[in-house]
């Protein structure tokens, strides 16, 4: 089977320093990858790669089997890839209707589609109207998550995604990833540094270091103990 | 964790050279170009002098713009008028009374007086609180309207659009003001310098990436830039002064806000934020400008208006930004070099561990967004030596709460007390004076200075920086160098804050806020995004500054077990209110906080990490 993200040796960095070293790695279609590792280590690079917001040195990128190396962000995003930033990336001035709307590439299915969000997110659709920079912390990361879910991707990036939700809102974020993966097959790369959540969810485990993986495999009881070993050295 | 007390030194491994080496550097560069000054009259001709003398006294107005908007981040159209209010004043003294000595200082006075004035009255109406950066920038579109409409309307007195000729001026010889002018460039230009890269120099960079960020290191933002603006407005009138001094003729155009806009292009023609760039765009563009003039009298404007489109597109950091890039690629060296750092501990006396003052006094708070209430009738204390989590679900109103605590213009009702002191209607800045320091939720740092400067910028209110030196040495109260040596910081200390990752730049502001020295730390969940390893260096790092200086700590946290492990007291807020208040023990477990927050039974454990 085609993998939906597949990575061959890719290196890249900001400047002249490389923060990416010949990271090769494989998702398939419905599989949830945890990218796992300190802070500094370039995971959010990786995702910004992958993205084309930085470029790619060397190496390549295939998203379900095609070349898509030298593809700009908007031409990744319409081959069904989503992306929810850690930092705080939201149209601060639209409302929270506008900002999931901008989502979609296609504007005409946003009524349907919001009726999805009030199961995962009932506080979004309480506060349609609100402009987005007077949500809180909270409730702006739980726009962000919905803003990608809402297209429906094929492949969804997200970093670290349950900084500053309150613990039942990260459980029911894992049930939305959960059923959503279940129901439409989405492929997801996580990377997180909430590992109770993120193990509770994905099938495989990456650990990052310095740029490169230095660790993976399955998910399964002793996964926790061995990334913890990683992080502490 | 080493002894914090002692006294010892570090120079953090940053690559190259002595600090002296870049001022030696400007002198050797003033030195070579004050002798070409010198020289110049006798190899050029008379045409080219004349012109450049112009172009010198313009090249100094260009500075002035540079620095307001390459290096403070204020665009300005307006330094036309301070140049025109310097020049009318010496064209109207000396039609009125005549020339002489005594005249020629009542000019000068005039001069400086008329713009200390009239800069103090737009940059106090530029950067009122809360204007934003572009009302700064239409104001000063609409003072040399302004001005230019008074001059129009002045009669005989200003010589309305034909301007003011025929008085008697200075009487030196074209290579005196050829010399005079060039030198004053050069002047300027080394003392600007100089005074930028001081270290008092450094908050107007700070100022430009973060200005919130500044007001909360307790730097009255408004006032720097008011007290730059009339720096820069005396600086453009004098060079005003000599302009017209010169030439003896004192033209509206030299006011208006066409003149206005061409300092702008200068400098982003010759490289924006560089200094020497806005010297070198002034110079080109009038020197062109005068040459093309005379031969092509209808298309030269034409002509340097498309070959600045050219520049901007072809070099986007103007002439000397694309010098600089060819240089770099030549060296293949990466960042700018930057001085090596020698870390000091600040000596402070020990902390009593019985002072246990009422630090935080909150009474009757209520913040109301139209008819939406956020917070209503909050009222709690805390002391020194205490760690109070505050803990809620998302949109409980935690982070609207530290903000009232932090500004005084924030709240709708009631009242707050920091170290005794009500806090009334004061802004940040002021409120910082007090003894309070606040982290953001999202990491707030200078992104384009490096690690080391951020930490002096956070130490400018406690230490009056000088604005001539560069002081090599970083002096950090103990707790904020805890955090850099533990955090790794240490050796990023040369690097620009923009390449920290999102863990170091949390790192950066704590220790930043830390430097204020607070009695009250406010933090907004300070531990987001680090991994458990960390966020236990980070659990010890509190409890110790609780414990040793006895700190008054106030912290929104989701993760109860990391609550659990620092907190004396836990306050839990709901829907705009205190649920509870109360030990760990109390809270952690209470039914409410299972129910409207971790939404898990008491069985499954209540943390977030296992």
């Amino acid at each position: 089977m085609t993998a939906a993200l597949e990575l061959i040796g890719v290196t890249s960095g900001y400047g002249s320093s490389p923060v990416v070293h010949g990271v090769s790695l494989q998702i398939a279609p419905g599989e949830i990858l945890a990218l796992v590792g300190k802070n500094g280590m370039g995971k959010s690079s990786l995702l910004k790669t992958i993205l084309a917001f930085l470029p790619v040195w060397d190496g390549a990128v295939r998203i379900d089997g095609r070349d898509v190396t030298r593809f700009p962000p908007h031409r990744k995003r319409a081959l069904g890839l989503a992306y929810a930033p850690q930092e705080q990336a939201l149209f601060q001035d639209l409302s929270v209707r506008d900002n999931l709307r901008l989502g979609l590439a296609d504007d005409r299915s946003f009524e349907a589609r919001l009726a999805d969000v009030s199961g995962w997110f009932p506080v979004l659709t309480a506060r349609l109207s609100q402009r987005a920079g007077t949500l809180s912390g909270g409730e702006q990361k739980m726009l962000i998550v919905a803003r990608g879910l809402i297209a429906e991707p094929r492949l969804f990036l997200m970093d670290e995604v349950t900084e500053g939700l309150q613990p039942s809102v990260v459980d029911r974020l894992a049930d939305v990833l959960a059923t959503t993966r279940r129901e439409r097959g989405t492929a997801m790369l996580v990377v997180e540094q909430h590992l109770p959540f993120v193990l509770g969810l994905a099938d495989r485990f990456a650990v990052f270091k310095r740029g490169e993986v230095v660790d993976a495999g399955p998910v399964d009881a002793g996964s926790a103990a061995r990334i913890d070993e990683h992080m502490r050295l | 964790m080493p002894d914090l007390a002692t006294v010892h030194d570090v120079t953090a491994p940053t690559p190259l050279s002595s600090s002296s080496r870049p001022l030696l550097r400007v002198a050797i560069a003033a030195l070579v170009a004050a002798a070409a000054i010198v020289a110049g009259p006798f190899v050029l001709d008379t045409y080219t002098v004349n012109i450049l003398v112009r172009a010198f006294f313009v090249a100094i107005a260009a500075l002035t713009v540079d620095v307001l908007w390459g290096v403070s981040g204020t665009l300005t159209f307006g330094q036309s008028a301070f140049f025109g209010i310097g020049g009318y004043a010496l064209a109207i003294v000396f039609t009125q009374f005549g020339f002489g000595p005594g005249e020629a200082m009542l000019a000068i006075g005039a001069a400086v007086g008329a713009t200390v004035v009239v800069a103090g009255l737009v940059g106090w109406l530029s950067f009122y609180p809360g204007s934003t950066p572009l009302y700064a920038s239409v104001i000063s579109l609409v003072l040399p309207i302004v001005l230019v409409q008074i001059l129009y309307s002045g009669g005989t007195f200003t010589g309305s659009s034909s301007g003011l000729v025929g008085f008697e001026s200075f009487d030196l010889t074209l290579e005196a003001w050829f010399r005079l002018s060039g030198l004053a460039v050069i002047a300027t230009l080394v003392a600007t310098t100089i005074a930028l890269r001081s270290d008092a120099g450094r908050v107007l960079g700070a100022m430009r990436d973060n200005d919130e960020r500044c007001s909360y290191l307790g730097i009255d933002t408004a006032r720097v830039r008011i007290g730059l603006l009339v720096v820069a407005a005396v600086i453009a009138a004098l060079a005003g002064f000599g302009y017209v001094g010169f030439g003896a003729v004192a033209a509206p155009e030299n006011a208006g806000f066409v003149f206005g806009t061409q300092l702008v292009v200068m400098v982003a023609l010759g490289g924006r934020g560089s200094l020497i760039g806005a010297v070198i765009g002034a110079v080109v563009i009038e020197v062109a400008s005068a040459y093309l003039s005379s031969s092509l009298p209808f298309v030269w404007e034409l002509i340097v208006g498309v070959a600045f489109v050219a520049v901007i597109v072809v070099l986007p950091g103007g002439l000397l930004g694309g010098l600089r890039d060819i240089g770099r690629a030549v060296r293949r060296r990466g960042a700018a070099a930057s001085a090596p750092v020698m870390l000091r501990t600040l000596e402070q006396p020990d902390a009593a561990p019985e002072r246990d003052a009422i630090v935080v006094e909150v009474s009757g708070l209520s913040k109301h967004f139209g008819s939406l209430s956020v917070l209503s009738k909050i009222s709690f204390t805390a002391r020194q030596g205490e760690l109070v989590s505050l803990v809620g679900p998302n949109g409980a109103g935690k982070t609207t709460l530290i903000r009232c605590l932090a500004d005084g213009r924030e709240r709708s009702e009631g009242s707050v007390r920091i170290a005794g002191h009500s806090i009334e209607r004061l802004p940040a800045d002021r409120i910082v004076g007090l003894g309070l320091g606040r982290k953001f939720q999202a990491a707030s740092v200078f992104e384009t200075l490096s690690v080391a400067d951020c930490l002096r910028v956070a130490r400018v209110r406690r230490e009056r920086p000088s604005f001539l030196k560069t002081s090599p040495v970083l002096t950090l109260p103990a707790a904020a160098r805890a955090v850099v040596e533990s955090s790794g910081l240490v050796e990023r200390l040369g690097d620009e804050a923009q390449f920290l990752s999102h863990g170091l730049k949390q790192a950066l502001e704590l220790a930043m806020v830390l430097a204020l020295e607070p009695k009250v730390l406010l933090l907004d969940e300070p531990t987001a995004g680090l991994t458990r390893a960390e966020r236990q260096g980070f659990a010890e790092i509190l409890t110790g500054l609780v414990a040793r200086e006895r700190l008054c700590v106030l912290i929104i946290e989701h993760d109860l077990d990391f609550v659990r492990l620092i907190s004396s007291r836990i306050i839990v807020l709901h829907q705009g209110r205190i649920a509870l208040d109360g030990s760990v023990a109390d809270v952690v477990d209470a039914p409410l906080v299972r129910e409207i927050y971790t939404g898990r039974s008491a069985s499954d454990g209540c943390g977030v990490t296992p």
